[in-house]
């Protein structure tokens, strides 16, 4: 048989004192270790060190060919002769100059574009549907035919890179408007917002989110189309540029057919050290002073 | 507890001088859903005078939030006019401002005072940086947030953000200031205590409110006046006055006589509602 328990009466009782000096530390400062440990660039940085480390004595001990694998110090040598003597700066800034160009022109069309799907329903029709069939197309196909269509040079990757910004950033900002709650609508409306002042006051910073993650998504697509494309096409291009040094796809290109592999390294790891540059920096800044400060987004 | 057929002529209180403010004549809301053609509310009426504390009492789907969506110009009645101080409202303006339940009403991306600011600005309040500042300020005191002006909103509590919403109301000095389930989605002791601030600020300036629950309770202690709404669609059931019941009455009879009545008259509906439901469900 199952016995069912009955409520237990007990004395009742109050504190007339609460002491403060058996209960511990409430609040302890966190030592050194446990700070620095904490930080997010150090445990990746000492990730980056490991990987560093094992490479080199992996390059070293196993004796493998300086054409397949070369050392790290190697590398590290030859991007600091890139910097010095091969003018990989200027290629560098000759990369982000064709890069930024097709960022800015492809925003503008996106902001177009977001423009109408937002406001008509054509618009929405024509944006959901472009996008459903030109997001799939990697935007590196596009060079063969931008290269017939433009001629070979910057204006031919520019068209590419737009193909890979538009789509994502159209696609984000779009979905961002369209999620904007109903009650931030109403709020926007009761203190009289309207037209233009109720896009730039109210939907733009409440899509916000939205809106960043699809500049990053359009700026990621956009180097490594750029890198692509200049590896690709890199030597033919930087040949119609009087005198100029190329893009940094034309360093590794080149470098390659050079057999200099130490230098082609030192080429894809300055294609990491921007983009890093890029997401860490300039669009981490970017987040830390929106979203993240605004609560829209999680740490 | 006066029964009243006619809206507009019953009205004993200081009505003989004084004009209703906002004037809700033989209102009929529609809206639709995927399926659907809701009628929210069938020609409802009632005047809101100034100073009032208006209560819009009702169970779910008595349309009483339908029907502050359209004094706040969100909709279009189908049949009947909503004349704020006699003009017929066609759009949403800050002549009326709304105070929502869901804490996302504040803009994020500013401050608590920046968000006053915007209401000010934008709502044609003032166009000066100062005077913004100054009566931002001033009405962040009133709600008690001294201290917390240059903070984001997502790191309020529940109940400081509806108090950030209500002096963003109040800043703007409404004609009269909507109030849709405000203290809805706060814990018990929030919700205690934000009603008995909101009736502190209504003795400084003694705004005109117009209140929406669906807490009999809580209607009776905010109300100076309680339309009480039956549900599917939305009519006017009964209009009482609830200005001689606060805090203090709240366990004394005379509060749990009205109480009761106004439980009961809701309650006949229940049973009206259930007996209808198969058939106007389809």
């Amino acid at each position: 048989m199952r016995t069912i328990p009955d409520v237990l009466v007990r004395p009742e009782f109050e504190e007339t004192e609460l002491s403060k000096a058996e209960t511990g530390d409430v609040a302890r400062k966190l030592t050194l270790f446990e700070r620095i440990s904490d930080m997010h660039s150090v445990r990746k940085l000492s990730i980056l060190v490991m990987v560093i480390v094992v490479w080199e004595i992996y390059t070293r001990l196993s004796g493998v060919s300086e054409l397949i694998l070369p050392k790290f110090s190697a590398t590290a040598e030859a991007l600091f002769q890139g910097v010095l003597n091969e003018q990989l700066l200027e290629m560098v800034w000759n990369s982000m100059i064709v890069l930024v160009t097709g960022y800015a022109i492809g925003i503008v069309i996106a902001t177009l574009l977001t423009t109408a799907a937002t406001t008509t329903r054509f618009g929405n029709d024509i944006l959901s549907t472009l996008t459903a069939m030109l997001n799939p197309l990697p935007a590196i196909a596009l060079l063969p035919l931008a290269l017939l269509w433009f001629g070979l040079g910057a204006d031919a990757i520019i068209f590419t890179l737009l193909h890979s910004v538009i789509w994502p950033v159209a696609l984000n900002a779009h979905v961002g408007f369209m999620s904007v709650s109903e009650t931030q609508r109403m709020v926007g409306q009761n203190y009289g917002l309207k037209g233009l002042f109720y896009v730039a006051k109210l939907l733009i910073p409440a899509a916000f989110p939205q809106i960043l993650m699809g500049l990053k998504i359009g700026w990621a697509y956009a180097w490594r189309t750029l890198i692509a494309a200049e590896l690709v096409f890199g030597g033919s291009i930087s040949d119609t540029d009087d005198g100029a040094a190329g893009g940094l796809g034309w360093f590794i290109f080149a470098n390659q057919m050079d057999l200099q592999i130490a230098s082609v390294f030192a080429g894809l790891f300055t294609v990491i050290l921007v983009g890093v540059f890029v997401e860490n920096v300039v669009f981490n800044a970017i987040e830390n002073r929106t979203v993240r400060r605004w609560g829209m987004q999680a740490r | 507890m006066a029964k009243r057929k006619s809206k507009a002529a019953g009205k004993k209180p200081a009505a003989a001088t004084t004009q209703p403010i906002l004037n809700v004549d033989g209102v009929t809301l529609q809206y639709k859903t995927k399926e659907h053609l809701i009628t929210a509310t069938y020609r409802v009426g009632f005047d809101v005078y100034p100073a009032d504390r208006f209560v819009l009492l009702g169970p779910s789907g008595c349309g009483k939030s339908t029907l502050l969506k359209g004094i706040a110009g969100y909709m279009k009645p189908v049949e009947g006019a909503i004349r704020l101080k006699g003009n017929e409202i066609s759009e949403p303006g800050p002549d009326r401002v709304m105070v929502f339940q869901e804490f996302d009403q504040l803009l994020p991306w500013k401050t608590v005072k920046q968000n006053i600011i915007f209401a000010l600005h934008n709502g044609g309040k003032t166009n000066s940086a100062a005077e913004a500042e100054e009566i931002a300020m001033e009405y962040i005191q009133k709600v008690k947030l001294n201290g917390f002006e240059d903070t984001f909103p997502h790191m309020l509590s529940g109940g400081m953000k509806q108090r950030v919403a209500i002096a963003r109301g109040m800043a703007m000095e409404p004609d009269v200031l909507l109030m849709d389930e405000p203290f809805a989605a706060l814990d018990a002791l929030t919700r205690l205590q934000m009603q008995k601030e909101l009736l502190q600020l209504w003795e400084d300036t003694h705004f005109t409110v117009l209140f929406v629950t669906h807490s009999i309770e809580e209607a009776l202690i905010i109300g100076s006046r309680i339309l009480v709404l039956s549900p599917h669609p939305g009519q006017v059931k009964a209009e009482l006055n609830a200005h001689h019941l606060n805090h203090d009455n709240v366990g004394e009879k005379k509060f749990a006589e009205v109480q009761q009545h106004i439980h009961d008259m809701l309650f006949a509906d229940r049973i009206l509602e259930e007996e209808v439901k198969p058939g106007a469900q389809g």
